[in-house]
């Protein structure tokens, strides 16, 4: 990579309404997190508010981290880097306006439906076919704008970022249809134990071919650049990306260990979980050693350090989701809160954090104005850091007191006593990430509009 | 050797991948998809699957699992989920988490009104818990949910159903018959050599002080803090809670209030407890309701064996 042309990039206004899109809805995103947490301390918190009760404030808030948050800001830097390495221009400004503005009315839909009560009552596979239909149709506009931007390059190579950002919108449209089940209008789900596998197949691809690749085109992109060293080596990027691609896609069944599914398949799950430490490791070896030498610039540079922190956290997160997927581990980790910190580690310690760093990046670039406020960008950083990273340790000791009291015999209900300080902790430590996003949803709204700064 | 990658190869060489694995773990085990049923599965009634959409568009599946496994031996492991449970389940509710407790063969455990009680507000049946209120539902959504409650472990649970509409008659007709009739007709259900013993240890202040912890946390939902039968759960229930206050003199063992605590009396709300409470803490909270409401307590006295090695 390495190509600086020169050449002067136009005010990428795609890349600009997905910023916002995604700083807009991590706020919103995280204030239901917090709505939902709140409700696990005090259970009569806003008591007898039907479209605000627990069971429908959850999904929304998943929903919204998944498909308002991290995605759109990841898809932001995408917008930014996939012309850029290409030489050339985003295909389609107005595409891609257009694009945020459907995605936008897209997850606001999804929002009212949900907590209005209309679900396919599976998890991340909640919203109802008419916002399938919506989704599948946004990542059809992004397919169509990337993949026109990349016919239209002047580079010919290329550059393994792009490689992650188009495999990653190309299999997300795929397995979004498939796990919703979207030849099924009515129900969106198969029947009995089928429909779990699926389920899971879908539910874990989410995260392994949306926001894993996604982040990953955004680190490979956004570390050589901060560190102003060349990639340490192509061909492990090649290993790492199609070795990504055969694993991850495997394991969603790691979800259903204790369940009647057939075993062959169990084992699968069990064996691919544990090989995922291949493509994790090389990417690892592939962007740490990139930075070898330059660890100063990276903390010089807030985008660097948010990016860089989001590797960190893929170490963790795979590392102990390989564990995770032992079954004699999950005897005591599942159906606790165990799993529910491994979904913050993932999700946003890692992509979330890497969003937020492509985002930071890519924002000055995209806008031809300096960041607003770098202060503000560092706080939100160790505001995230902390946040994720306490709700980790916090969330991952609950679910050791509840899955070990319960392997040892006693009831859900006996031990809801011994753990309701730790979810009093969990909405403290919320705060962090709470506050975060709105000082970054701020921040980024100044940095495009009433923004006093001169051209960076 | 980047030069290798091209747009096509990636797209076309990713779906190629993702339609191999996709073929291997979702289409082959859809192929082989022909469970027989298991033997308790039954379809569900019209009401019950109007329960299982309010089931469903309520989020409930966040909390509740719908599947019992090997090692859930204090969850009650009597039955094993099986494949065959699932088979109309359209989407399945397995879940994915027990911040509540599992439901697969909840159908029975209680009777319908001890979960209307729950639904109105589930700190009515149980104090800890952390539940939302469902009052907001409205009445007949609340029946119907509790219909889907009570068909959750299909034939097994229309067993227990049917012994808890059996015994609602009889404690009903016991309560109706009056105080004293209730009270001789409830010890008289406790098997005899339980209504012969007496609780066999010491009032001490720290076994009162774990009795008073047990009854806040299990029981004064119904019973009330002061152990008249009217706690908050008391409007919905029948026959109503028992009070405890008019048991001086009626001949109450801390052998018989042991058994009813333990064992639950089936067809009342009065559920059993001895999968959450261990032997001391049920012996402690009789005997803080004999010493506090009852004001008459037999504990310590004639016939008690061996002292245990802690009593004073």
């Amino acid at each position: 990579m390495e190509i600086d042309t020169g050449m002067e990039q136009e005010i990428n206004k795609a890349a600009i309404a997905f910023s916002l899109t995604s700083a807009l809805w991590f706020a919103l995103a995280t204030s239901m997190g917090m709505v939902a947490a709140g409700y696990l301390i005090a259970p009569d918190f806003m008591a007898n508010i039907g479209w605000l009760q627990f069971g429908r404030i959850r999904p929304i808030h998943v929903n919204l981290v998944l498909f308002g948050f991290v995605t759109p800001g990841l898809l932001a830097a995408a917008f930014y880097y996939v012309p850029k390495l290409g030489r050339t221009q985003l295909f389609s400004q107005k595409l891609g306006v257009y694009n945020a503005i459907l995605w936008n009315i897209t997850i606001a839909i999804g929002v009212v439906t949900l907590s209005a009560g209309y679900t396919q009552g599976r998890e991340y596979a909640e919203l109802i076919w008419p916002v399938d239909m919506l989704i599948v149709i946004n990542f059809a506009l992004v397919i169509v704008n990337l993949v026109m931007t990349v016919r239209s390059r002047k580079e010919p190579i290329l550059y393994v970022s792009i490689w992650y950002a188009l495999a990653a919108v190309v299999l997300t449209a795929t397995t979004y249809c498939l796990g919703n089940v979207i030849w099924k209008p009515s129900s969106g789900a198969l029947v009995g134990i089928q429909d779990a596998i699926l389920l899971w197949f879908y539910g874990h691809n989410i995260f392994g071919l949306l926001l894993t690749p996604l982040s990953l085109g955004v680190a490979y992109y956004v570390i050589p650049k901060v560190t102003r060293n060349p990639l340490y080596s192509h061909s492990l990027s090649l290993v790492g990306f199609w070795g990504l691609l055969v694993v991850y896609t495997h394991i969603g069944t790691h979800h259903l260990l204790q369940v009647p599914v057939p075993t062959w398949l169990k084992v699968i799950s069990i064996v691919d979980s544990v090989a995922m430490v291949i493509p994790v490791m090389v990417f690892l070896i592939n962007i740490w050693y990139t930075v070898k030498g330059k660890v100063g610039e990276i903390h010089a540079d807030v985008a660097g350090k948010f990016v860089f922190a989001g590797t960190i956290f893929y170490f963790f997160v795979n590392i102990q989701g390989s564990m995770m997927a032992l079954p004699q581990v999950q005897r005591v980790t599942h159906f606790n809160n165990w799993v529910v910190g491994h979904a913050h580690l993932g999700v946003l310690a890692f992509a979330g954090m890497t969003a937020l760093g492509g985002m930071y990046y890519v924002l000055p670039k995209i806008s031809g104005k300096p960041l607003y406020s770098h202060f503000l960008a560092d706080l939100q950083y160790w505001l995230v850091l902390i946040g994720s990273g306490g709700f980790t340790v916090v969330l991952t000791i609950v679910g050791l007191i509840q899955g070990n009291a319960w392997l040892n015999g006693e009831t859900v209900y006996r031990v809801l006593p011994a753990i309701q300080i730790y979810y009093v902790l969990r909405v403290a430590i919320g705060f962090l990430i709470l506050s975060g996003a709105y000082i970054g949803l701020y921040n980024i709204v100044r940095t495009i509009f009433f923004n006093p700064g001169a051209k960076a | 050797m980047s030069q290798e990658m091209t747009p096509k190869a990636i797209i076309f060489g990713s779906l190629l991948i993702l339609a191999a694995v996709t073929f291997v773990v979702v289409l082959w085990p859809y192929t082989h998809r022909h469970t027989a049923p298991s033997e308790i599965y039954r379809q569900r009634t019209a009401l019950e699957e109007s329960g299982r959409k309010i089931y469903l568009a309520n989020g409930c599946v966040y909390c509740h699992s719908q599947s019992i496994r090997t090692i859930d031996w204090g969850h009650g492991a009597e039955r094993i989920a099986q494949a065959g449970d699932y088979i109309s389940d359209e989407p399945v509710a397995l879940g994915s988490a027990r911040t509540g407790v599992d439901l697969s063969q909840e159908g029975g455990e209680h009777p319908d009104d001890w979960h209307i009680a729950h639904f109105i507000n589930p700190r009515y049946t149980r104090p800890n818990s952390i539940m939302p209120p469902f009052e907001w539902l409205g009445m007949e959504n609340i029946k119907s949910l509790t219909a889907y409650i009570q068909s959750l472990g299909m034939k097994g649970a229309d067993k227990r159903m049917q012994r808890q509409r059996h015994w609602k008659e009889q404690v009903a007709t016991a309560y109706e018959a009056g105080p004293a009739h209730n009270i001789r007709w409830l010890a008289e259900h406790v098997p005899e050599g339980w209504r012969n013993i007496p609780n066999p240890y010491p009032t001490t202040p720290a076994g009162l002080a774990r009795g008073h912890k047990i009854y806040q946390d299990f029981c004064l939902g119904c019973h009330s803090p002061i152990g008249d039968g009217m706690g908050p759960a008391q409007p919905w229930i029948y026959p109503p809670p028992l009070n405890f206050t008019i048991l001086k003199g009626r001949e109450i063992s801390g052998g018989i209030i042991y058994y009813q605590i333990m064992n639950g009396i089936t067809g009342s709300a009065m559920p059993y407890f001895k999968k959450e409470l261990e032997s001391e803490k049920i012996w402690d909270v009789g005997n803080y309701v004999a010493e506090y409401f009852i004001n008459q307590s037999d504990a310590n006295t004639e016939p008690k064996g061996i002292d245990a090695s802690y009593e004073p």
